[in-house]
């Protein structure tokens, strides 16, 4: 089941290219259709997920050897932290290629790429293999550059493109050469690509510090980079600004997830005591997406550039709950990967419908766009809403998992610092931003521009709804991931949770006997 | 069994409204009307049926349990959805459903123009269910939550007429401002938990009888923060500057959600957590200056300097609801002063009468609204008495009830804070006996002006009385607003916060003069308050064609006209804080980082490349030379 759900648009993508570039509709059709199987079937996965039976803690498991001289196998499967990512990544992909309708020069190759792009990250997610994780990753982010120097926008659209590029690509690197001195660590004639063989044998015989310390750091910095960590952000923003809608959907909303799954897929169970030396450096650089972040996307005037600099900070807090080295924000901070996948995905799109509906994405010369467009304005009004962290979304749950974690958190002398500044820049500035977009883009009068756009049609509303109704469903009944997440985490994540020191803000603080 | 599953009923029908309105009828404004009034109206039934079965079974301050749902666990932390039934959430309950639903049928015709008809009910329903969330909530986070949510739905509700640029304006105000006073209340909820462990109410509250110094040093600013929550959403000095501007918001909303519930909440969640208060006061080093303080006098302090505060600023205001609002603004710090004076139940009393009363006067300036087509200033109103008798009569109930006039039910509430305030602290008895008499002032103004005299403009000559469906929900408020300081209320809460004490049952005549009883030169000096406000309004402004104070007053009365200047000082502060940071952040960006550091490292790509094409010159004579150098070179290297 998981091996279609992951090949099913790979095969499409090669049935496309039988297909004349003229059929647009046909091309456009088998897009969709296929999207729309991949998605239904990941959603059947999820619901027969908790009746499925279990393989050293994974269900859906396949396994295929493919090189066994240097132990690489095909090996997919999902346990409840991957779970939600691929279920995540088959709507999002579906929503993409509805909204990819905006596409109107060489159809056949954006659909190609789209539905490569999708097959890439589905099984990045989905792979227990580290070989093929890292090269189902690649599948995925080569077609991005292509989609966004091709069909791209704006006029900073070739920097744009060579930054995302360049900073990709590094990113992907530093995480190569971490994986590889990884794999080394074992030795020779027992190395394998296998993730819970692995995982299994490092938490037996664990590896030097030193070579923790070294190897964590290039995997945090080179996952880092691809997820837009603080201070290697700058390329996020921007290349979503300049990324056609579908691409910026995709990217932003799944296959950014990738760095942040890999941190806690691997680096996070392998190398405990490379992560104890670099999450207090890690908390200081959270705090500069939550809070940096969130005040230059105070200062935008782009719609796209304000997405995604708010997504930039977003991260933050699923980095956060990373740091936080304990199981409360680990959950928090697999819940906000999903939920910022919808949201992102969501947001993109709707700033793409905005700007093919009035030609521009200054929010200067919009205005009053709720009367003019009650669907689409009220569906922004939600995003937004749900981007600062507004109960009854996912985002919130997420985030207040990630702040509970945190502050019992063992990473740091002074958690509640941390949290504290968190708080700040996810209650107050991201309301700021949030809030103020409303304001100029869909409150107030309506301007003339903004007074010529027609609101979206019940077919192109599909794609929100969907993405909308998955933020709420799993805002209100978070238990439906958090359980699953919950059971994974406890099972390949060990914290020493009972030798931390107990929490206070001050030195004169009375800890009194704990149970 | 039912009435274990009530509150679950009381609590989903309005969303259950909102959503139906928001998915399905959109377009048929009056059924969505119905729909939402239907909902509140089963929601009232419901909360008196749940009244009367749960009220033989409460013992005092015990609470019977209902339909619990876990909803959410992560390792070492669960969140349970639990419904908390005792004599403080009753009451709420009922006021919430009770005033609520008169305002949803007041709604009906005052909206029944209005082109959005269905959003605005949807918002109304939705606030509705938050409201009730946040009084059913036995859990800090649950309570959080629908704090949120309240916050959300006034946003929702004040910026019901966007398109207007103030109306969009005062939302984004309102929400932000409470988002601040949430920031301390999450911080507070972490803090308790981080050391307690616990997120209900009952055990936080075990957890403290247990070790009461187990807070330790942390205990007062645990208490401060989770007041913050309460300054926000009761719009205390310093985060009092939203409410004034929400009145950008129709008049009915203004009337529930300003009025009668959602303000109140901060007072009712300091009340409900009130536990908190109680343990021994210490302050961590850091804020070693505020030693000396309880929490408790921080909340004391702020809700006097807001009482005072909105009272003048109230005298010389002229748009009607402003002054409603500011009115409101000063009696929540009434509450908050009772909370901080340790009583939290002359302050859920007062809560209680002024949701009554508060509530009549909004409508009443709504009805007073409507027929003028939107005039607000009450110096282009005046004689509506005649025009107007049903609205008259109730305003000038309501307003009667609002001095503290005996023996309506202001009075007896009022009484009770100022005689709490004479046992406590004679500083806060002078400022509350101040507060009314500037009470009675600018109400008696208000009233002079906006009803009696001559009509002053137009549309005040050629007002009529609003439709039924306005007036008489106007009635029906003007019952209690009169009467509900004979209905036991004070003794009923008595019995939730000091349980297992002898109560006296008064007879109605014994209640009437228990205040002279009880504590008689509070009741004196209150009625002498009263009397000298009233006199002093009326010399000035019994016939008064236009308001004589400001050249009375001069520099005074300007800066009340301009409300202390608060709004400017808030909005230089926001431009030096975090506009200032917001736009470094964004130069340290675009120059720095994306600048220097990313061209930079293009820079150097770019000219090693540079560097490496002159290498590159496709002169077979260079390659061989270059072959040659590299090949002695390792030759030097290995040989040496």
């Amino acid at each position: 089941m998981l091996t279609w759900i992951i090949c099913l648009p790979l095969l499409a993508a090669l049935l496309l290219t039988l297909v004349p570039r003229q059929n647009t509709s046909v091309i456009r059709t088998i897009a969709i259709g296929i999207t729309a199987a991949d998605m239904l079937l990941a959603l059947g996965l999820f619901f027969a997920f908790d009746a499925a039976p279990a393989l050293d803690g994974y269900k859906f498991v396949q396994r295929v050897p493919w090189i066994p001289s240097l132990g690489i196998s095909y090996y997919v499967g999902v346990d409840g932290i991957n779970l939600g990512l691929v279920v995540m990544g088959a709507i999002v992909a579906f929503a993409a290629a509805c909204v990819s309708s905006e596409i109107k020069s060489h159809q056949k190759e954006f659909h190609i790429l789209l539905l490569v792009m999708t097959g890439g990250i589905l099984g990045a997610f989905a792979s227990l293999d580290l070989f093929f994780f890292y090269c189902f990753h690649e599948f995925a982010l080569v077609p991005t550059f292509i989609m966004i120097g091709l069909w791209g926008s704006g006029e900073k659209k070739n920097y744009a493109t060579f930054q995302i590029t360049i900073y990709l690509t590094i990113g992907a690197l530093l995480a190569l050469a971490g994986l590889i001195l990884l794999y080394l660590q074992r030795p020779v004639g027992e190395r394998t690509f296998d993730i819970v063989r692995m995982t299994r044998y490092f938490a037996e015989n664990p590896i030097r510090a030193a070579d923790q310390n070294l190897i964590f750091a290039l995997l945090l910095f080179g996952f880092g980079i691809l997820v837009s960590l603080f201070p290697f952000h700058t390329w996020a923003p921007l290349g979503y600004g300049v990324a056609p809608t579908a691409t910026a959907m995709l990217h932003a909303g799944v296959l950014k997830k990738f760095g942040l799954y890999g941190l806690i897929r691997i680096a996070l169970p392998m190398l405990p005591e490379g992560a104890k030396a670099w999450v207090p450096v890690l908390a200081w650089l959270c705090l500069g997406n939550i809070l940096y972040c969130g005040w230059v996307a105070m200062r935008q005037k782009d719609l796209n550039l304000l997405i995604g600099n708010s997504s930039v900070a977003h991260v933050g807090f699923a980095f956060l709950g990373i740091a936080s080295l304990d199981l409360i924000g680990v959950t928090g901070a697999v819940l906000v990967m999903v939920a910022h996948g919808f949201l992102a995905a969501l947001s993109f799109g709707l700033s793409g419908y905005l700007f093919h509906a009035t030609g521009t994405r200054d929010m200067t010369r919009l205005g009053g766009l709720l009367q003019q467009l009650p669907f689409i304005g009220t569906a922004l009004v939600m995003a937004l809403l749900a981007g600062c962290g507004v109960p009854g979304f996912a985002n919130f749950v997420g985030e207040l998992l990630v702040m509970f974690g945190a502050w019992k958190g063992s990473y740091s002398p002074h958690p509640h610092f941390y949290v504290a500044a968190v708080a700040w820049g996810g209650l107050v500035v991201a309301a700021l931003y949030a809030l103020r977009a409303i304001r100029h883009l869909l409150h107030g009068p309506t301007t003339e521009i903004a007074g010529e756009a027609q609101d979206a049609t019940v077919w192109r509303r599909v794609p929100f709804v969907l993405l909308l109704a998955s933020l709420i469903c799993l805002g209100v009944f978070p238990r439906l991931l958090t359980d699953k997440i919950k059971a994974s985490a406890e099972a390949t994540l060990k914290f020493d949770s009972g030798k931390r020191p107990s929490p206070g803000l001050s030195v004169t603080a009375i800890n009194p006997a704990r149970k | 069994m039912l009435h274990e599953k009530l509150p679950w009923i009381i609590l989903l029908l309005p969303l259950v409204a909102a959503v139906a309105i928001t998915l399905f009828t959109q377009r048929d404004g009056r059924f969505s009307a119905q729909l939402s009034i239907g909902a509140v109206a089963l929601a009232f039934i419901a909360s008196v049926l749940l009244f009367a079965i749960s009220l033989p079974q409460l013992a005092d301050t015990a609470r019977l349990s209902y339909l619990r749902v876990n909803w959410l666990e992560a390792t070492g932390l669960k969140i349970t959805l639990a419904w908390r039934v005792d004599r403080l959430s009753l009451l709420m309950l009922l006021i919430v459903t009770g005033v609520g639903g008169l305002i949803h049928l007041y709604s009906y015709g005052y909206m029944a123009e209005d082109r959005s008809r269905s959003r605005y009910f949807a918002g109304l329903s939705f606030f509705t269910f938050s409201m009730l969330g946040i009084v059913l909530a036995d859990n800090f986070v649950v309570m959080f939550m629908f704090w949120e949510l309240v916050g959300l739905s006034s946003y929702l509700l004040i910026g019901h007429w966007y398109a207007k640029e103030s109306a969009a304006d005062a939302c984004k105000k309102a929400f932000l401002t409470n988002r601040l006073g949430d920031f301390g209340f999450l911080l507070g909820i972490l803090l308790i938990w981080g050391i307690t462990n616990h997120l209900d109410f009952d055990a936080v509250r075990g957890w403290l009888k247990l070790h009461p110094s187990g807070i330790g040093a942390l205990a007062s600013l645990a208490g401060f923060l989770i007041f913050c929550g309460a300054m926000g959403k009761s719009a205390q000095f310093p985060l009092h500057v939203w409410l004034p501007d929400a009145m950008e918001g129709p008049t009915p909303v203004s009337a529930l959600i300003h009025a009668a519930t959602m303000v109140a909440a901060g007072v009712y969640m300091l009340c409900r957590v009130f536990f908190l208060f109680e343990i021994p006061q210490a302050w961590p080093e850091w804020l070693s200056f505020l030693n000396g303080w309880t929490a408790l006098d921080l909340v004391a302090l702020s809700g006097g300097i807001t009482a005072l505060l909105a009272a003048l600023i109230a005298v010389q205001q002229d748009d009607i609801k402003r002054i409603l609002a500011y009115s409101t603004l000063s009696q929540l710090g009434y509450m908050v002063m009772a909370v901080g004076l340790a009583g939290p139940g002359a302050a859920m009393y007062h809560l209680t009468t002024h949701a009554f009363f508060k509530a009549l006067l909004f409508l009443g300036a709504g009805s007073v609204i409507y027929a003028l087509h939107h005039e607000q200033d009450i110096w282009r109103m005046g004689g509506l008495k005649q025009k107007m008798p049903a609205t008259w009569w109730t305003f000038l109930l309501a307003t009667l009830a609002l001095c503290g006039v005996p023996p309506f039910s202001g009075f007896f509430s009022k009484d009770e804070i100022l005689a709490l305030a004479a046992q406590r602290h004679v500083g806060y008895f002078v400022l509350a006996t101040l507060v009314a008499a500037l009470t009675t002032f600018y109400m008696s103004r208000l009233f002079f002006v906006a009803f009696l005299g001559k009509p002053r403009s137009e549309s005040a000559g050629h007002a009529h009385e609003s439709p039924k469906v306005m007036t008489v929900p106007l009635m029906l408020l003007a019952i209690p607003s009169v009467f509900a300081g004979f209905f036991g209320i004070n003794t009923f809460l008595e019995r939730h916060f000091h349980p297992g004490e002898a109560i006296s049952h008064l007879s109605i005549a014994e209640e009437m003069f228990a205040p002279f009883a009880h504590a008689p030169i509070a009741a004196l000096l209150g009625l002498a308050a009263v009397a000298f406000g009233f006199s002093a309004a009326y010399a000035l402004y019994a016939n008064a064609e236009k308001d004589p104070l400001p050249e009375k007053l001069g520099l005074l009365s300007r800066a009340m006209r301009n409300r202390f200047y608060f709004d400017e000082i808030y909005s230089g502060l926001i431009r030096i804080t975090h506009e200032l940071l917001a736009q470094l952040a964004d130069w340290f960006d675009r120059w720095i980082v994306a600048g220097l550091m990313v061209r930079g490292l293009h820079g150097t790509t770019e000219l090693v490349g540079r560097g490496l094409r002159l290498v590159q010159t496709g002169n077979l004579q260079t390659y061989a030379f270059i072959v040659a150098a590299g090949v002695a070179l390792v030759l030097y290297i290995f040989l040496r």
